[in-house]
């Protein structure tokens, strides 16, 4: 095995899980998030070199959300999505905390974040899964910070009154 | 249903305001309903979401054949320092010594092939990940006295820059990204709607192929003098060879 590959699995390997996980929270298919995370870590590998001495998991991150687009706009093009079919596409995944107190609330929760619009969910799920500071998720989106800042907040907002909408019924 | 400050309210769960902006926050917070039920729920939220992050598990085949990929991979990367392999084939070759050479050639053949196809593929994906991300241009301008000492000190070479506004294709800007593991200065241009991004490196030993595509994409390479130049986009074919003759005449 050639050193830069050894090198370059040492420090991406380890964040092949938080990879997968959001890839999965963002295409919502299991099938769809190995394809995006191979797609991924090939595209890592090819850019390896430009990143020693960055922070990796960031940098890693905004390649998944990239190739995750990437992905859905070829998908698009083949096959116009429905939005009956994202309907049902809900977050299906193993959670150890189902049986705790409040999986119905998180559980519904998972459902309202399944709904919101790819921008909304990408900066969301940038900052609060992976803790990203507005920077970096501006780094990682192309945006400028100003866009991170208001995208965020309407995502928040549109939970809020979904989550409000639902408790009134 | 909402209110002007969310945004404020936002950054400020964030972390991402400045005391004196984080201390106006909170007074407002305190008078705003709508403000305090978007706190409640970005915090079930983030609650719901913070430490999911390696929650899910990569399945093992996911894992073996990213391994898999890489190694395929780094084959073909190790090929752009062929050169010294490349030279004793051809005095293999010329001395007489028949078996060794004849296997270097075969070798030779097998592995530039993926060489190229992977140069092509690092090509397009870079063009596509750059439209994709809005992220094409770094430097904006239509003059080429601006673009070219931009690259000085940013890429590894000083790329022809030309405006061909007049046949058609208005110089947009440039930036630099990275093709195959080394630094490429990448030149701008805009035809109609579509872009067409100019790839300049320094010429390595494994040359991409003349003419290729993927994706849809066309891509158009060749050398001059030290240079190895691609032009990429989703033009058609014809006028990405017009493209690529102003550029050869600019360079030569």
């Amino acid at each position: 095995m050639d050193n830069r590959q050894t090198e370059f699995e040492a420090m991406a390997m380890p964040h092949l899980d938080a990879a997968y996980s959001l890839a999965r929270w963002l295409s919502r298919s299991p099938t769809d998030a190995e394809d995006i995370v191979q797609e991924a870590m090939l595209r890592a590998f090819r850019a390896f070199d430009a990143v020693r001495g960055e922070t990796v998991r960031p940098w890693l991150m905004a390649i998944v959300r990239n190739c995750f687009r990437d992905h859905n706009a070829k998908a698009r093009r083949h096959e116009p999505a429905s939005e009956t079919v994202l309907e049902h596409l809900v977050f299906d995944g193993p959670s150890p905390e189902a049986e705790a107190l409040g999986a119905s609330e998180r559980r519904r929760l998972d459902r309202m974040l399944a709904l919101l619009p790819d921008d909304y969910r990408e900066v969301l799920l940038l900052r609060e899964m992976e803790d990203m500071s507005y920077r970096e998720i501006s780094e990682a989106i192309g945006a400028p910070i100003g866009t991170v800042m208001s995208r965020l907040a309407r995502a928040r907002a549109l939970l809020k009154d979904k989550w409000l909408a639902e408790d009134a019924r | 249903m909402t209110c002007a400050e969310i945004e404020r309210t936002s950054a400020f769960l964030d972390g991402e305001l400045d005391a004196s902006a984080g201390a106006e926050a909170e007074r407002h917070i305190e008078t705003c309903k709508h403000c305090q039920a978007l706190v409640a729920v970005a915090g079930e939220a983030s609650e719901a979401l913070r430490g999911r992050a390696a929650r899910l598990r990569a399945p093992a085949s996911l894992r073996a054949r990213i391994a898999q990929n890489l190694a395929d991979e780094a084959k073909v990367v190790r090929l752009t320092s062929l050169r010294p392999v490349r030279r004793q084939f051809w005095l293999g070759a010329a001395s007489g010594v028949g078996a060794s050479a004849i296997a270097a050639a075969l070798a030779l053949a097998v592995m530039v092939l993926p060489a190229a196809e992977s140069l092509t593929a690092s090509l397009v994906d870079d063009h596509v990940q750059a439209l994709s991300s809005g992220q094409t241009i770094a430097v904006v301008s239509s003059n080429h006295h601006t673009v070219k000492p931009w690259f000085a000190g940013r890429a590894p070479l000083s790329p022809p820059v030309s405006d061909f506004a007049g046949e058609g294709f208005a110089l947009a800007g440039g930036r630099v990204d990275w093709v195959a593991g080394g630094k490429a200065a990448v030149v701008v241009y805009r035809h109609g709607g579509h872009e067409i991004d100019l790839y300049v490196w320094p010429s390595q030993a494994v040359a991409p192929p003349r003419r290729s595509e993927r994706r849809g994409y066309h891509v158009v390479s060749w050398r001059a003098r030290d240079l190895t130049l691609a032009a990429v986009s989703d033009v058609q074919s014809d006028e990405l060879d017009r493209f690529v003759r102003l550029v050869q005449t600019a360079v030569e």
